[in-house]
Formats: structure tokens, C-alpha cells, sequence
């Protein structure tokens, strides 16, 4: 069909070339497959974070679906008779007691166990780092508003479902979080009570929560997720990636490499890191050892109580709330209900909506594919900024405990610490972005003006030592560069622009490679045609600069 | 070693009043009502603990907070020897006849060889400063010496003495001590034994360097911040069943690789975003790089 | 461009080597490829046999450490043990997660080795089509739309409308009624009772008020504490209600408090003599669940007699009655009234004189 039917003859002889006609005259897919094999992908790096996730993600069911062969999400009780001494004959639920199985009677099950709980873990870190990609380069702009929002919801939902998870081994540690999560339920206005007691069953703890936490878990959120990755990434393909600007790139086309083979190679093959990564934590890192903190018990707790990482920000933002309670009409409004309930509502709502506002603020209505480098919006970049030194502190005051505990700080020092640094670092962090991102811009113009800085002093005739400045493009006669900034990175070293890396690299790793010297000197044959085209080439585009980037304004 | 566990406090404690009067009720009664639910119980070991107690003074039951069992070596000659010792390093603080210095020390008069033991054997006495909270530091005497001390402060004003024998239980009450850990030990001290800030500065140790006989005679006496947990309320057998628990746990390997400190979840999140985070952002430099 | 591109007629088409085919294929895709060239121009060279042997290597070592994992994993001791015996048992799974690291990492860098070292370097242009719709386009589809809508009759037939309305919501709420309907549970008085609430029939010794009792059953006893000593304790109920027992129910976990010489709680209006004994209080009991966000706050400092909750920091004083003092708490934890009684033997024990007079645990919205 593509690669594997013979030419001058529409009739396959290969066995390949067999199986692609049978397919083909079914499902009609030598058009439509060719296409897709031809898809380009970006290369630069920062493309590849969604991939962490959506990885991580494939890791979680694949290694979720494994303990599901196990685990009993069971709220009856046990007494306990397994491998471990330290809880024989301890009564507890059956969902605690079958994670201390697959931690200690199932061969291997540990390491799953482990690796699952790590790429949880990865999950959402992805997600978070990819969505700060996606912020500081402008790549939510229109066309692309709508991808914005389906990432939103899956930090959302990955949260939740992350939450879920960490409950179902119903150990003292999740289940003082969930004990929190009831009273979160409690605390929201007029319907508090009601949602409470639906989604426990009654009083907490029920004996219902594991189960149905476990359901949410293994199938509606997962399926929810997938569906919206599945979305996610449909919109990606229909609208194709974004790309940096740089010579050649337009507004109107996608650069990189196609699927087959070499992206496929690349995407495959970082599959397989990230898993080893995950399967490397697995087996190196103990996580989320539950047979040490014991089986859930509502008149016991552990001081250093946390929830997982991406929870954290809601721990931090109910330490540091002060303790203002608001009665209405004789109705009760717990301090829970702003950091837990509030909170989280409008620092979603502001992401969900910034793409909306920040073309409103700009009177921006034309669809974007460029991306733009942070420095050149200082003010979207000094906002993300602000956004990150306030989550960064709710994240922190999460563990104050422990930051108190390990630097022997008091604990109520800690807690106005975090007060005062939430109300006065995003501001500061704001501005010094601000002035970060103008001192860089600047120095880009002064280079484009004046040229690269070699190195080298000249002493002058007159006594006057001076910088030669190597100019990267044309100057006028006052030896001012007339190369006009164009959103892209400008050569700051002289290696940058070839000066110190020469075309003829050396190969090999350890030592060089030694080719016998006639393969040698054709390989310099080779070499020297290729830098002449390259040069030729080059005198052409640089007739043609500044004018790359019409198509943005 | 059971039969250590025997009681012949003498009438040296007649002299010292407790602090509050308590109403005699028969500890006995309670003792023999004591179940487990759910929990295998060492009859046996209560028998002998019964009959241990049934032979104990009328002047013990007056004494709620008393151990059950108590140090009986000690001779003329130690308590000798631990008064020079006090003489030398405790004097300036606690005064000549224990009975503290203002805005030095308090007084020691009945505070017994158990809160001795403790204070001494971790480091935290002699003091280096004042203040209300002293910390873990290297003993400046040596077991023998400490009990000396012991002795010689238990000798004025009696108190609760430092337990005879042995202080941890066997591997069979682990998981009955992981239990009453968590229930009484866990809110401060963590159940990893990481220990947590308190209020104002104030905080619960670590327990990871502490002896068998540190965390009983902890238990026994409430030093600074930390409650006093009565035999009565937690009995002997319950305290060596904690005991065991702490240590066992603390010597056992981790056995999902290196226990990050059995911090949880923030050591888990430093993990996360530094080495997993981090591997995979030098992967995707370098998958993403330009190769000649 | 991808419009304009002719592709070639067939005859032309099978006259070409597959690479041509490969770029008139990507062409009438719109995929231009503008740069290609083969890492090795020259075959055989040293440098490309040592690249082969390189992702070579790496799929080898992926292979060797999947070996090594299978014997790993049936071979090495992973049975937990008690300390003092040989703890080899943590040695199985950083094994297992360090071969199928390398395992997998072999795989994954083969494949990228394989990508960046012996595949031939390109460099791709793809078109976009995201020109919006064309006129023409928005004008047929508006036009379809609109004749489709008209078909139906809808915007006339405003009885059909209201009706599938109706339908429509009903359909959407019969499932969603279904499923509420069948989790909701009615508050009623589980958050404003415990267990502590006096009970007749269960205890007529003590005229139905609850004995307090330790979480293995044991009466608690006014000789129980020493000075600056604190106990967990339940109610005594044996009998399940709900499910739950006293010591089991996650509403009735008390913090008793013996209080040390010269330490004396100023009480709420109304509650000073809810402490033993009630002229002057020693032991006084308070809900160990915290009024915030109801984890339980016990770590109780005796000398200064602070209550601190581990979860977020609220600080209650104790001899203010359990007063919030710092932290995001707002309400003083709740007091149980005490009382003891002397049992038919002699012995006395606590006993809760009522339930706690205020709901326990967090706040809600019509906590009184």
C-alpha cells in the first residue's frame, strides 16, 4: 500500500503488500493513513511536557488495572493475619488490610503498587508544568481557548481522582483527609449537610465512602479523563501545534518532523523513559508506606498529617486562614468554606477565563499560531508569576509543620509567615518579573544594535581600549545593526552563531572516530559541498530577513 | 523475666505527699477488668502482674502515678555516690536539699528516679541554659552514674522510680503497642516518630534516638510539654507493648526502597518534582536537542 | 500551496523510487519537506557501525535487565521480617524497580538513539488549514440549518416545543432523581448527638447516664490519671447503633484532661461545673474532634496547657475552656459534663452526666 507495494504493478506480490490490500479495500486508507504518517510535530522540548502526562496517565492504568486484582475496597472489618507482624491481630478494614497484602503477600506487588502511586504523582506534576508552558508562551490564545479549558478540567479532575485514590487504602493518614473532606462537605452553605451525608452515606465515616471512592476511582473519572484526553488531543491534531517563531516559521504552517518514523521513534521511546523513570522510583523511593501509619481510626492522628502534593495548596490556604466565622440570620458559614471551597473556585474560574480576558484587555481577535517568548508580554508573564509565588506559598504553608519542625521555627510564626508572604510576594513577584522581562528585552535590541560582545579588546590608537562587538547582521554607517527584533531568541555568545562550534563536529563518545583515509576524504568532499549549499542558502534567507514574520502584527 | 517485675518500693516514699489527693479506689478491681478487644492478651502476664501488685504497701495505692515496677538495686553506696554527682553539676540550679532555685531550676523533691533517668540519660539535664524547653543532647554521665543520681534523688522525697528490668515487650505485643501508639503517642510524636512542632516554639521530639528505657520513663514521668500516662490508665504491660512497637519499627528495613525519612507525602512531593520531574526534563532536553 | 500541487498520473507515479513517492506524498498532503539528509551519506563508514552497535546496546541492555528481572523476581528473598532477623527482604524491590528501570529505559533511549543517530535528519513544513469557513460555506450551512429547523415545523409549532421541553427535562431528571434519590440520607441528628446522650435501659446503675470508658472498655477511673495526664476515652456503649459503638463512632473520641495543682479552667457561662469535681474542677473532658475540620486535637501540652490540632494549626487554651486561641478554628472544642459513680463494688468511674450541650466536630450551616 505505501511503502511495501512493488512498482509498475498494481497487483502486490509481498506479503506486506498483501495485508495493506486487504485492509485498503475495506477501510479505504491509503489516503487518510498517509496523512497521518505525515503529520509534523514540532521538535523543540517544551512540546513534549503533555506528554509526561498523557505517558504518566497510560502508566496509571495500566498499573491500576493490576492492583484492581487485589484490592478489596471493602469498609468491613478484619483482623488482620498477614505477613506483616507489626499489625497482626489488629482489626481493620478490608481495604487496608488487602493493601498491606499486595504490599507484603503478593510478589511484586509493592513495586506496582509503588509505581502507580508515583505516576499519580507525575500526573499531575505534567499537567502543572505543561500548563505553565502553555501560559507563559501564549499558546491558549485563539484559536486554541477551548483546549485551555479542557486542560483546566483535567488538573481538576486529576485532582479529585488523585484525591480518590489516595484514600481507598483507608490508612490513618487518607482517612484524617477524608475526615477533612467530610467537613469541607459540611461547611458549604445551605446544602452543606445534605451533600455530606449523600456522598458518605449517612454520618462519616459510613461504611459506604471506600466503595463508591473506588468506583469514581477505577471507572467514572478515569473514563471521564480519557474522554477528555481524547478530546485534548483531537483538537491539537485538528489545529496542529504551535511553534516558536524563527526564521522560516509562519503563521500559517507547523515545522518539525513527520510521524513515521522519526517522531514515532522519538514519542515511543520517551514513553519508555518516562515509565523507567516512574519504574525507577518504584523501586528506589518508598511511597505512601501505609502499613506504617496504621489503619483508619477516628479518635487517632499523626502529627505531620499531608495529603499529596497537588493537594497541599488547599492545606496550606485552611492553615493560614484566620479564624473568621460568619454568622447569618442564625446560619452558621464555617472558615472552612473560603480556602477549601471558595478559594479553589476562583483560582480555576481566573485560569478558565484569563485566555477571554487578556484578548479582551488587548482587543485581540486574530488567531494565533506563534508563540511568543515570555519576555516580550511582560504583563501576561509577571501575572504568571504573581500566580505561581501564591501558589508556591499555599504549597508551602502545607507543610509549615515540617518546615517548622526541621529549622526549629515556631509554628505560629510559621502561620503569619505565610499570612504576610500571601498578601506581599505576588505583588513583589509581579514587579520583578515585570523589570526581568523589560532588562531582557533590552538587552536584546542592544545586541541587535551593537552587536555580539567577542571577548576581544582592541587597543586604539589613540590609547582607548574598546570591545570589538561582532554586528549580526548589516549596520549603517554608524556600525548600528538594522536587524529589527522579530520575537525570536537573538545570538547572545559567539558559539551561537558558529564561531566556536565548527560545521565538522568530531563523532564518537569516549574517543574520536577514525575513518581509513579515503573514506575520510570523501566524507570531506561530502562535508565541503554541504557547507557550500549551506552558505548559499544562507546569503539568500538573510536577503529575505525581517520579513519572516508577516504574518504576525 | 516477668519475675522482675516486682514491687518492693519501700516506706522511703512515706515521706512525700502527692501533689493531689485521690480518692482510694482499689486499682486491683480495674486491673481485673481490663480487656482487649480483638487484641491476644498475655494472660499469664497479668496474672503475675495481679499478683505482683497484690503485694504492694498501702502506701503505693495512695500513689496513682507510681510504676509498677521499680529499680530495687539501689544501695547506700549509690545513693551516695549520685548525691556527690549532684553536688558537682546539679547543686547551682536544684539546691542544696533539692528543693530548686528561683528562676534556676525547679525543685526535685518526689519528682523520683524515673524523671531522673530521663532528663539525664537524654542530654537534657544539666541544662545548658534556661528556658522552658530543653533538647536532646549527649549524656554527660554514664548509665551507671545516671542511676546513681537516680537513687540519690528518689532517696529524698521518693517519686516514681526507674522500672526494674526489662522495659520492651515481646514481638507478640507489637501490633497491640502500634495501637495504643497511635492512640496516644502518634498525634505529637508522628507515626514515623518524626516528632512535631507545638505551640509557640514548643515541640514533641523525634523518638528515633530514644532508648527502650527513655520512651518508658517519658511515659512515666510527662517530661516538659508531654502528659503524664499513668500505669493505671496505661498499664506496665502496655507501656513495655509501646515500647516494643517504636523500636521494632524503627530497626525494621524499609522494604519499598529508601524510606525518604518515612517523612510521607512532603518528602514525597521533593522526590517528585526533583528527581522525577528533573530526570525527565534532561530526557526532554535531550531528546528535543539538535543532533550534528 | 497543497491546493495547487498537481499530483502526477499514475503511469508517472509507478516510474518513481519510493522516496519520490514518499515526498509527491507528503506534497499533496501539504507536508513540504524542506530539508533531508541522510546522517551517513557514506554506508559503512566506522562512525555509522559504531552508532548501529550504540542503539544496538541499548535494546541489548533492555533485554539482559528484563532477564534479570524475571530471575529477580523468582529467585530473591521478599518476605517481610521482623528486625533481628536477616532484612534481605528490602533488597526485592529496589531490584525489581532498578532492572525494569533499565529494562525500559534501554527500550526508550534505544528508540530515541535509533531517531536521532541513524535515522535521516528533516527538517518538515506542514500547512495549516485553519482558514476560517468561507463565506460560501457559513451561507449553504446557515441555509441548511435554517430549512432543516423550518422542516421540523419547531418555531411555529410552539405546542410540539413546550412539550419536548418537558420530555426532555424530564428524561434528564427521572435518572438524576434515581440516583440522588437513592444516595440521600437526611442529617437529622446524627451531627448534634453522640453516643453520650444518657441511655436508661443500658445503664441503670448510673441512672442512664454513659460510663467513659479507654478504647479497650475499661472504665476510666478518677485515680486513672496522674496530674498533667490525658486519656482518650468513648462512651461506653457496647451495643452497635448505626453500625457504630461508642468506640468506634467517629463523633465520641473525648479528650479527659486531669489538670495539674494550681491550674483552674475558667468556664463558659453555664458550664463551670461540667468538670470533676464540679467545685473545683481537676478533670475536665473535652470533644477530641476539632471544631474546624473535625481531625482530632490532642496534642495537649501539660504545663502550659495548649491544645494543638496537627492538621491546621488551630490552638485551643485549655483553661479557657478549650478557647481557639490561634489558627483557623473558630469555636471552643465542646465540653462533656462529667460525673463519677460509684459502682455496686465500690469502684467509681466516670460517667458523661449528659450528652455534649453544643453539636461536635466542624461547622455547618444551621448549627445552632
Amino acid at each position: 500500500m505505501t511503502s511495501g507495494t512493488p512498482r509498475r504493478s498494481d497487483q502486490p506480490r509481498t506479503p506486506q503488500g498483501k495485508v495493506g490490500k486487504f485492509f485498503d479495500e475495506r477501510l479505504t486508507l491509503a489516503g487518510p493513513m498517509r496523512k497521518q504518517l505525515n503529520k509534523v510535530f514540532p521538535d523543540h522540548w517544551s512540546f513534549m511536557m503533555g506528554e509526561i502526562a498523557l505517558y504518566s496517565f497510560i502508566i496509571l492504568l495500566l498499573t491500576g488495572t493490576y492492583l484492581t486484582f487485589f484490592f478489596d475496597p471493602s469498609m468491613a472489618e478484619v483482623v488482620y493475619h498477614g505477613r506483616y507482624v507489626p499489625m497482626r491481630g489488629i482489626t481493620m478494614s478490608k481495604a487496608y488490610a488487602s493493601t498491606l497484602d499486595i504490599s507484603f503477600d503478593v510478589r511484586g506487588g509493592l513495586i506496582v503498587r509503588q509505581i502507580h502511586h508515583w505516576a499519580a504523582l507525575m500526573f499531575l506534576a505534567a499537567m502543572l508544568i505543561h500548563m505553565f508552558r502553555v501560559f507563559f508562551t501564549g499558546a491558549f490564545r485563539k484559536p486554541r481557548e477551548l483546549n485551555w479549558l479542557i486542560g483546566l478540567g483535567l488538573i481538576a479532575l486529576g485532582i479529585i481522582e488523585g484525591f480518590a485514590g489516595y484514600s481507598l487504602p483507608d490508612d490513618l493518614l487518607s482517612g484524617t483527609g477524608l475526615r477533612i473532606a467530610d467537613a469541607i462537605m459540611l461547611s458549604i452553605p445551605i446544602i452543606g449537610t445534605w451533600v455530606a451525608f449523600l456522598i458518605f452515606g449517612g454520618p462519616f465515616p459510613g461504611d459506604v465512602i471506600i466503595g463508591r471512592f473506588y468506583i469514581a476511582h477505577v471507572l467514572l473519572i478515569p473514563a471521564i479523563l480519557a474522554a477528555l484526553i481524547g478530546a485534548h488531543l483531537a483538537l491539537v491534531v485538528r489545529q496542529k501545534h504551535t511553534q516558536f517563531p524563527q526564521a522560516g516559521h509562519t503563521e500559517h504552517q507547523v515545522s518539525g518532523e513527520r510521524v513515521y518514523p522519526l517522531y514515532a521513534a522519538k514519542a515511543g521511546g520517551f514513553f519508555f523513559i518516562v515509565f523507567g523513570v516512574l519504574a525507577a522510583l518504584g523501586g528506589l523511593a518508598q511511597i505512601n508506606p501505609v502499613w506504617l501509619y496504621g489503619p483508619y481510626n477516628p479518635a487517632q492522628v499523626s502529627s505531620g498529617s499531608q495529603p499529596d502534593w497537588y493537594m497541599m495548596f488547599l492545606d496550606g490556604s485552611t492553615r493560614l486562614m484566620p479564624s473568621w466565622e460568619i454568622r447569618l440570620w442564625g446560619y452558621d458559614l464555617p472558615p472552612l468554606f473560603w480556602p477549601t471551597v471558595v478559594l479553589p473556585g476562583i483560582m480555576f474560574t481566573l485560569a478558565g477565563i484569563y485566555p477571554f480576558l487578556e484578548a479582551k484587555m488587548t482587543r485581540d481577535t486574530k488567531p494565533h499560531n506563534l508563540l511568543q517568548r515570555p519576555r516580550d508580554v511582560p504583563v501576561r508573564t509577571s501575572l504568571g508569576a504573581m500566580a505561581i509565588t501564591f501558589y508556591m506559598v499555599l504549597f508551602l504553608s502545607g507543610g509549615n509543620d515540617l518546615i517548622a519542625h526541621a529549622f526549629d521555627i515556631s509554628l505560629n510564626a510559621m502561620t503569619w509567615g505565610g499570612r504576610i508572604a500571601l498578601i506581599t510576594l505576588p505583588p513583589l513577584a509581579y514587579l520583578l518579573t515585570y523589570r526581568v522581562c523589560l532588562g531582557l528585552q533590552r538587552h536584546d535590541r542592544e545586541v541587535l544594535e551593537h552587536g555580539l560582545e567577542t571577548g576581544i579588546i582592541k587597543l586604539l590608537p589613540h590609547g582607548e581600549f574598546i570591545e570589538v562587538h561582532q554586528p549580526l547582521g548589516p549596520t549603517d554607517e554608524h556600525g548600528h545593526g538594522q536587524l529589527s527584533y522579530a520575537g525570536t531568541p537573538v545570538p547572545k555568545r559567539m558559539s551561537q552563531l558558529g564561531a566556536a562550534s565548527p560545521l565538522k563536529h568530531i563523532r564518537g563518545f569516549f574517543y574520536p572516530v577514525k575513518e581509513k583515509p579515503e573514506i575520510q576524504a570523501q566524507l570531506d568532499e561530502l562535508e565541503a559541498a554541504e557547507v557550500q549549499e549551506r552558505d548559499t542558502q544562507h546569503v539568500l534567507e538573510g536577503s529575505a530577513a525581517g520579513s519572516t514574520h508577516t504574518g504576525e502584527d | 523475666m516477668k519475675d522482675d517485675f516486682d514491687d518492693p518500693l519501700t516506706s522511703a516514699d512515706l515521706g512525700f505527699e502527692p501533689a493531689v489527693p485521690v480518692t482510694g479506689a482499689d486499682p486491683q478491681a480495674k486491673r481485673n477488668s481490663r480487656r482487649r478487644g480483638g487484641l491476644r492478651r498475655k494472660l499469664t502476664a497479668g496474672a503475675i502482674l495481679t499478683g505482683a501488685l497484690v503485694g504492694m504497701g498501702g502506701a503505693y495505692t495512695l500513689f496513682a502515678g507510681t510504676s509498677g515496677a521499680a529499680d530495687s538495686t539501689s544501695s547506700a553506696s549509690d545513693i551516695a555516690a549520685g548525691r556527690q554527682l549532684y553536688e558537682v553539676s546539679c547543686i547551682t540550679c536544684h539546691g542544696a536539699n533539692l528543693q530548686g532555685v528561683k528562676n534556676r531550676g525547679v525543685s526535685l523533691l518526689g519528682v523520683g528516679g524515673a524523671a531522673v533517668y530521663f532528663q539525664v540519660s537524654t542530654g537534657r539535664m544539666p541544662a545548658t541554659g534556661q528556658g522552658s524547653e530543653q533538647y536532646r543532647k549527649t549524656a554527660k554521665f554514664t548509665d551507671q552514674q545516671i542511676r546513681q543520681l537516680a537513687a540519690f534523688v528518689q532517696s529524698k522525697g521518693g517519686g516514681v522510680n526507674i522500672p526494674a528490668g526489662t522495659v520492651r515487650g515481646t514481638d507478640a505485643d507489637i501490633a497491640e503497642g502500634g495501637n495504643l501508639f497511635r492512640l496516644n503517642c502518634a498525634s505529637c510524636h508522628g507515626t514515623t516518630f518524626k516528632g512535631a512542632p507545638l505551640t509557640a516554639g514548643k515541640s514533641a521530639p523525634s523518638l528515633n534516638a530514644s532508648t527502650d528505657l527513655q520512651i518508658y520513663t517519658a511515659m512515666l514521668t510527662g517530661p516538659e510539654s508531654m502528659p503524664i500516662f499513668s500505669d493505671n490508665e496505661i498499664t506496665p504491660d502496655e507501656k513495655r507493648a509501646i515500647v516494643a512497637y517504636i523500636q521494632t519499627i524503627k530497626a525494621s528495613d524499609d522494604p519499598g526502597g529508601s524510606g525518604i525519612d518515612r517523612i510521607g507525602p512532603v518528602s514525597e512531593a521533593i522526590v517528585i518534582w526533583v528527581a522525577g520531574i528533573g530526570a525527565i526534563m534532561i530526557a526532554i532536553l535531550w531528546i528535543g536537542a539538535k543532533t550534528q | 500551496m497543497s491546493n495547487e500541487f498537481e499530483v502526477p498520473s499514475e503511469e508517472e507515479l509507478r516510474e518513481m523510487t519510493p522516496e519520490q513517492l514518499m515526498i509527491v506524498g507528503a506534497e499533496a498532503d501539504g507536508v513540504h519537506i524542506m530539508h533531508r539528509r541522510d546522517r551517513f551519506p557514506l554506508r559503512g563508514t566506522k562512525a555509522e557501525k559504531r552508532a548501529e552497535r550504540g542503539v544496538a546496546a541499548a535494546f541489548t541492555l533492555a533485554a539482559l535487565a528484563g532477564v534479570g528481572f524475571i530471575v529477580a523476581f523468582c529467585a530473591m528473598p521478599w518476605h517481610w521480617h521482623l528486625p533481628g532477623t536477616p532484612q534481605n527482604f528490602r533488597f526485592f524491590n529496589i531490584a525489581l524497580g532498578v532492572l525494569l528501570a533499565l529494562m525500559l529505559l534501554g527500550m526508550g533511549v534505544g528508540l530515541v538513539l535509533w531517531a536521532k543517530w541513524l535515522m535521516p535528519e528533516e527538517e518538515v513544513i506542514q500547512d495549516r488549514h485553519d482558514d476560517p469557513s468561507s463565506e460560501e460555506d457559513k451561507i449553504m450551512t446557515e441555509g441548511t440549518l435554517i430549512t432543516g429547523l423550518a422542516d421540523t415545523g419547531l418555531p411555529r409549532r410552539s405546542l410540539i416545543l413546550r412539550s419536548l421541553g418537558l420530555a426532555g427535562g424530564a428524561i434528564a431528571t427521572v435518572p438524576l432523581v434515581a440516583l440522588v434519590g437513592g444516595m440521600i440520607k437526611k442529617p437529622g441528628n446524627d451531627l448534634v448527638e453522640t453516643l453520650f446522650k444518657p441511655n436508661k435501659k443500658l445503664f441503670p446503675e448510673s441512672g442512664g447516664r454513659v460510663p467513659i470508658v479507654y478504647d479497650d472498655w475499661r472504665r476510666v477511673s478518677p485515680d486513672d490519671l496522674e496530674p498533667g495526664g490525658i486519656a482518650t476515652v468513648f462512651p461506653g456503649v457496647h451495643a452497635e447503633i448505626d453500625g457504630v459503638n461508642g468506640v468506634t463512632s467517629a463523633s465520641s473520641p473525648t479528650l479527659l484532661i486531669r489538670l495539674r495543682p494550681g491550674q483552674t479552667v475558667e468556664a463558659r457561662k453555664g458550664q463551670a461545673s461540667f468538670g470533676w469535681p464540679a467545685h473545683k474542677p481537676e478533670y475536665v473532658a473535652f470533644s477530641k474532634i476539632c471544631t474546624h475540620a473535625g481531625c482530632p486535637a490532642s496534642l495537649y501540652e501539660q504545663q502550659t496547657t495548649r491544645l494543638l490540632c496537627p492538621c491546621h494549626q488551630s490552638q485551643f487554651e485549655v483553661l479557657k475552656d478549650a478557647k481557639p486561641v490561634f489558627g483557623p478554628a473558630t469555636r471552643s472544642l465542646p465540653k462533656l459534663p462529667l460525673d463519677v459513680v460509684t459502682a455496686a463494688d465500690g469502684a467509681q468511674y466516670f460517667v458523661a452526666r449528659s450528652d455534649y450541650v453544643e453539636p461536635i466536630g466542624p461547622g455547618f450551616w444551621n448549627r445552632k
